[in-house]
């Protein structure tokens, strides 16, 4: 093995004892931040102690029930991973700690630093990059968030959902999208595996935490948040090699110009052209998105969906308007809605209410299937879509707006239709999407959305945005497999 | 001379811009379909050239002080005889001279009019974060006003190659239009896959433009080089 290859498994390993601690230190926390960080690893299940040397903020500390040292080095244990909240110029000294304590990772918090443009921050920045660059001392940030192991308890906000494992990976160079992606997308069904807020990326950068997640047996999806990168070449080697083994999604900040005045007062990164990184990323093969729904969205086709490389739609919709509007969603989003099979017809002439409805592809079948709640009808249409060969995906909307007061009245309705919706997910060899957008009846279709994601359905809350995430899905598993053999 | 001499020479000059005849003759080495160009410092051997290029020949002005040389008058096209290419010549240096006077004119670079084909770009520059990147488009408007181009980051795999040949709008143009037989999109792809291994065996090439490439039928030619070096 050559050096190059041996320090990268060596900053793997020690990533993975980071990401996976059995000891944390919170180092500054106070209560001007309301204990933040000691009341995110509140979850977690291993050691925490808190370094804090204030005598004003020890007795709120020792309140929470936290062993609390003077310092680092007193703390009668081996760390893992270690936060750190101090005022800038104490993060020095922090630093230098955590080497001679030889811990697993620091995630450096404190903010101040290159993004500042300031000649101060700069220069604090470079002798903390300096010094834990000789000692070979992990450092994640500075002007960051840290890590996150839903798992394992190990958080970053207060409200993230922890104890159960996840399959997404996500890395940001923002921690307030680090966190929206963990929160919001768990209300839509995203479940994290880990996640990292990485900040200005002065010693570790997008690729070596790329890496970790691509190794990790826990994470099947990649998403990240990027700004820039300090090393171009190796981000986008390490995405397409990457790529070709793990679906990764790319969402990036200041793509316009004014957006990259922005990056740089962030996280200080470089701007490259949009288009030159719009070519990069296509030709890594790694699915693009410009924002957080859209990612959330990518994300679970991606991760519900069964993968498919094929484009041809069976839509399903429950009136005429929306089987013309569904349609044209899909076919914007560059996928197709061919006709069905004669044989398809046969059989969906038998049974099918074209009172009021149609079948040729749209099936407007609100009439047919009673708004979902004709069981064996709704099962008789997905049997006949999935065995159609002209179709290779099915997506259906699911709509509450003439229902809502029977739904509410009559929960067991629910629980059927949504059991026919589950039981064909997991028949079907085809990907599969459920369409629930928002109606005046909000709180019956949060409802009808979180019974869909309990059961594993890539749910989405507008058919433009189950199209658009079904077409970078199909996308990826069509560049994945390559061109076609001519 | 082989990449590292013609280099090396232009270095030696204090140039790191390498002449028409000099990028062309880089470029053949390295396998890349070019319509070569020979230097005639002066009317005579200007005639020679032509002779044994074979009539109708194109003449440039060779001239380190000129960018544009159509804008000068230092392009002419479709000379048929000894007498036209003596004739542009004789006018060809006036109009030079008196479009920039300071300008050293070293002589012309004379070589074969290529038949007419579809016009295409292939590019190379470097971009501060991903390093060489190529670049694919259909020439004229298409590149300059309508911005109509495909990026790759060197190296290119085929399929890299046939993508980007495809990202472009203006596909349509090389496919065929109006009756026109459709560009060999093999030899293009061929063309930018050997561009993409040239850029990486030599790291000192800083910019590259293949513009025009003729795209045919039945193959493609680069009928203007020029390559940029490190200094």
């Amino acid at each position: 093995m050559n050096e190059v290859a041996a320090a990268s498994l060596s900053i793997q390993k020690r990533l993975d004892r980071a990401f996976n601690p059995r000891t944390i230190a919170v180092v500054g926390d106070k209560r001007a931040m309301g204990y933040l960080w000691l009341h995110c690893m509140k979850t977690f299940d291993g050691k925490v102690y808190s370094v804090q040397v204030d005598p004003n903020e020890i007795p709120g500390i020792e309140a929470i029930g936290v062993p609390n040292f003077k310092s680092l080095l007193e703390v009668p244990d081996d760390i893992d991973y270690v936060v750190c909240a101090v005022p800038r110029p104490v993060a020095p000294r922090i630093i230098a700690d955590c080497i001679e304590k030889k811990v697993g990772a620091v995630a450096l918090f404190t903010s101040g630093f290159a993004e500042t443009e300031t000649e101060d921050g700069v220069a604090v920045q470079e002798q903390i990059t300096q010094m834990a660059r000789e000692a070979g001392l992990l450092l994640i940030g500075p002007n960051c968030m840290g890590i996150y192991n839903r798992r394992l308890g190990v958080r970053h906000s207060t409200d993230q959902p922890s104890g159960d494992p996840g399959n997404v990976g996500f890395i940001s160079q923002s921690g307030t999208h680090c966190i929206n992606f963990s929160l919001v997308g768990a209300l839509r069904g995203v479940k994290c595996s880990k996640t990292v807020s990485f900040g200005n990326a002065v010693i570790l950068d997008a690729p070596d935490y790329i890496e970790y997640l691509a190794n990790d047996p826990e994470t099947d999806v990649i998403a990240m948040y990027i700004e820039g990168t300090k090393d171009g070449r190796r981000f986008f080697d390490t995405l397409a090699e990457i790529a070709r083994r793990k679906p990764v999604v790319v969402w990036k900040g200041g793509v316009t110009a004014a957006g990259s005045r922005a990056v740089y007062s962030h996280t200080a990164s470089l701007a490259t052209a949009p288009t030159i990184w719009d070519a990069a990323m296509r030709q890594a093969g790694v699915v693009q998105t410009e924002s957080l729904d859209e990612t959330i969205d990518a994300v679970n086709a991606l991760t519900y969906c069964k993968p498919g490389a094929g484009s041809r739609m069976g839509l399903i919709a429950m009136t005429g308007g929306q089987s013309v509007v569904i349609t044209d969603a899909f076919e914007r989003a560059g996928l197709d809605v061919p006709l069905l099979t004669p044989a398809s017809y046969e059989k969906l002439s038998s049974f099918f209410n074209i009172i009021g409805g149609s079948y040729r592809n749209p099936l407007d079948a609100g009439g047919t299937i009673g708004m979902g709640f004709v069981p064996g009808n709704l099962q008789k249409l997905f049997d006949i879509l999935e065995e159609d060969e002209n179709v290779d995906a099915i997506a259906m909307e699911v709509g509450a707006s003439f229902i809502a007061r029977r739904l509410r009245e009559n929960p067991a309705m629910l629980d059927q239709m949504v059991g026919t919706l589950a039981a064909h997910k997991e028949r079907s060899a085809k990907p599969f999407l459920a369409i629930a957008h928002p109606g005046h009846v909000e709180d019956v279709m949060a409802d009808i959305r979180s019974r869909l994601i309990e059961r594993g359905i890539a749910t989405f809350g507008s058919f433009q945005a189950a199209a658009k995430a079904l077409r970078r899905a199909v996308d990826y598993w069509r560049t994945r497999e390559g061109p076609p053999t001519q | 001379m082989s990449v590292a001499e013609v280099i090396d020479n232009a270095r030696s000059q204090g140039r790191t811009l390498l002449t028409e005849v000099e990028s062309k003759q880089v470029l053949h080495e390295a396998g890349i379909p070019v319509a070569l160009a020979v230097f005639a410092p002066d009317s005579t051997a200007a005639v020679q050239a032509a002779e044994k290029a074979g009539f109708p020949v194109v003449m440039k002005v060779v001239s380190p002080d000129v960018a544009h040389k159509s804008d000068v008058g230092g392009v002419r096209l479709g000379l048929e005889s000894k007498k036209d290419v003596r004739l542009a010549f004789d006018e060809m240096m006036a109009a030079v001279k008196a479009a920039q006077p300071a300008a050293r004119i070293e002589g012309v670079a004379v070589q074969r009019m290529a038949p007419a084909g579809t016009e295409v770009i292939i590019g190379m520059s470097k971009d501060p974060q991903f390093g060489p990147v190529m670049m694919f488009g259909l020439g004229g408007v298409f590149v300059e006003v309508l911005k109509d181009v495909a990026f790759r980051i060197v190296p290119l795999e085929p399929k890299d190659a046939r993508e980007m040949v495809r990202e472009i709008k203006g596909f349509a143009i090389l496919e065929g239009v109006r009756g026109q037989p459709g560009a060999d999109l093999a030899a293009l792809e061929g063309l930018i896959l050997r561009v993409s291994k040239f850029i990486e065996a030599h790291p000192e090439v800083e910019e590259l433009d293949l513009n025009p490439v003729l795209a045919y039928p039945d193959g493609a030619l680069a009928v203007d080089a020029r390559i940029v070096v490190g200094g």
